[in-house]
Parts: structure tokens; sequence; C-alpha cells
């Protein structure tokens, strides 16, 4: 079988690096929220949060590194595509009721 | 023999990922109506989060986090073949974990002692907007808090199993999926922060 995850990519330099990198993000999510940014408030913090996600997801769950048919590669996209096609519809439904 | 092994880890790892989607639609329910909610009652959304402690939602963050960084080092650890800092990098997983639920038992025994958690008296006197914000924080923030709980019995089961492997290439798949369990429950945090922390 040629689909093995290959262990030596990731080393604990990456993880730390991530992990620095998710307490950068933590920070400004925490200091843009005490400024008032209004209506783009949500926007930013949701955005900072997706990046987060997809950080946890590439490196710690190791989606990045998976090999062979890309299944978990493309499952996890798909679902979150499903997602926010619910949450559009569900506020399709809210606003014009 | 190793073909085998190798398709029985890709196997046990789908049905991982297949558990992690279905966690990932539980919760996306709930998300669903809390955005429901916030679009309707905006405003009491934004009074009712100005009372929740910002400083412990913050620390509470980073210290899942650094759980998430233990974790990822601990199956690293693991590969590698070295039992014992696996077990060490576990254990400071299991105990940020452990931190983590008792920061949430003071935040949620504060909000008790102030007569707010779902149909108390003194919050049914608050207008609808305020009471659902508390319903869904008390509900998405105890069903997170209930899987961390999973999480670290099956992390305590791992160190066990861990710790009684005599050989020296141990089965890191348990492990893994294990760890996968984990930043799941970190990136449903990651989310839940910002949504009931950071209104403004």
């Amino acid at each position: 079988m040629e689909n093995n995850e290959k262990p030596s990519i990731v080393n604990h330099r990456t993880y730390l690096a991530v992990w620095v990198g998710l307490i950068i993000l933590t920070t400004i999510t925490v200091s843009v929220a005490s400024r008032n940014l209004g209506q783009w408030s949500i926007a930013v913090a949701l955005t900072i949060a997706a990046i987060k996600a997809g950080l946890v997801l590439s490196y710690f769950m190791h989606l990045k590194y998976e090999r062979g048919i890309g299944l978990f590669k493309w499952m996890i996209p798909g679902i979150l595509i499903l997602f926010i096609l619910f949450i559009g519809l569900t506020f399709f439904d809210v606003a014009f009721r | 023999m190793d073909a085998h092994k190798n398709q029985h880890s890709i196997g046990s790892k789908t049905g991982m990922w297949l558990f992690i989607l279905s966690e990932i639609l539980l919760f996306g329910g709930l998300f669903i109506l809390y955005s429901v909610y916030r679009y309707k009652y905006a405003f009491a959304f934004h009074l009712a989060a100005e009372e929740l402690s910002r400083p412990f939602g913050t620390i509470n963050t980073l210290i899942l986090i650094t759980s998430s960084l233990t974790m990822a080092l601990s199956i690293l650890y693991l590969k590698k073949g070295d039992r014992t800092s696996s077990l060490l990098f576990l254990a400071a997983t299991m105990f940020l974990g452990f931190l983590f639920l008792f920061i949430k038992y003071f935040e949620w025994a504060g909000k008790v002692s102030h007569q707010i958690f779902p149909n108390s008296p003194r919050l049914l006197e608050r207008n609808q907007g305020e009471i659902l914000f508390y319903g869904l924080y008390y509900s998405m923030t105890g069903l997170h808090a209930l899987h961390l709980l999973v999480g670290l019995g099956v992390l305590f089961i791992m160190g066990i199993l861990i710790a009684k492997q005599k050989e020296n290439s141990p089965n890191v798949v348990p492990l893994e999926n294990s760890g996968l369990y984990w930043h799941l429950v970190d990136i449903i945090w990651i989310f839940l922060f910002p949504l009931f922390y950071l209104i403004t």
C-alpha cells in the first residue's frame, strides 16, 4: 500500500510554530473585540476562529499530510459547505418570514 | 501482515472521522439556533454577554490550545517509540483539561450564585433575548464540557494502555484517534469563545 502517512514530515518545531500562531490569533481576536468595529466585529471574530480551526485541522489533525485517495481531505470541507448552506437557508427563511 | 495492519488503521481512522463529522453536525445545529436568536435579539445578546468573564474565557482558550499542542506532541513521541515522553505529554494534556473544567466550574458557580441559571426566578424576570442567551450558554458550554470530560476518560484509558504495552513498536492508531477527538473539542471551543465571550 502506498497511502502511508509520512510521520517524518511533522516535527515538534512545526507543532510549536502552529501553537504560537494560535496564541497570536487568540490575542488578536480578544484585542479586536474590545475595539468597537460595529457590524464587522462578528465577521472578524468568525474569520479568525475559522483560521484557527484550519490550523488545528491541517497540522494537529494531520489533514495536510493525508495521502492516498484524500477522503479525509474532502470530507471536512464537504461537511462545512453543507453546514454553511444550512445556515444560509435558515437565514433566508428567518429574514423573509 | 504489514499491509493488513495498515488497512486496519485506515479503517479505524475513517470511522473516527465519520464520528467527528457527526459531532460537527450535533454542535452545528446548536450553532444555527444560536445565530438565529442572536440575529433576532442582537441587543439582548450584547447585554447578556457583557456579564460573562472575558479573562476566564481567554485563559480557558489558551489552556485548550496548549493542551492540543501537548496532545500532538504525545502522539509524536509515541511514533518515535519514546513512551516515557509520550506519557508525560499525555499527563500534561489531562492536567490542562482538568484545569479548563476547574475554571469552567468557577465560572458557572459564580453565575449560579448570582441566581443566573436556567429557569431561575431572577433570570426569568429579564427579557426574552437574555433568557435565550443564557439557555444557549449553559447548554452549549455544558455539552462542550461533557465532551471534554469524556475526552479525559479516553486519555486516561490510553495512558494505561500505553504504559502496559511491552513491545517497542507500540500501536499508535488508538492514541491518534483519541487525539483527533481531543482536537475536535478544542476546535468547538475556538468557535464558542468568540460567540459567547466576545460579543460587542
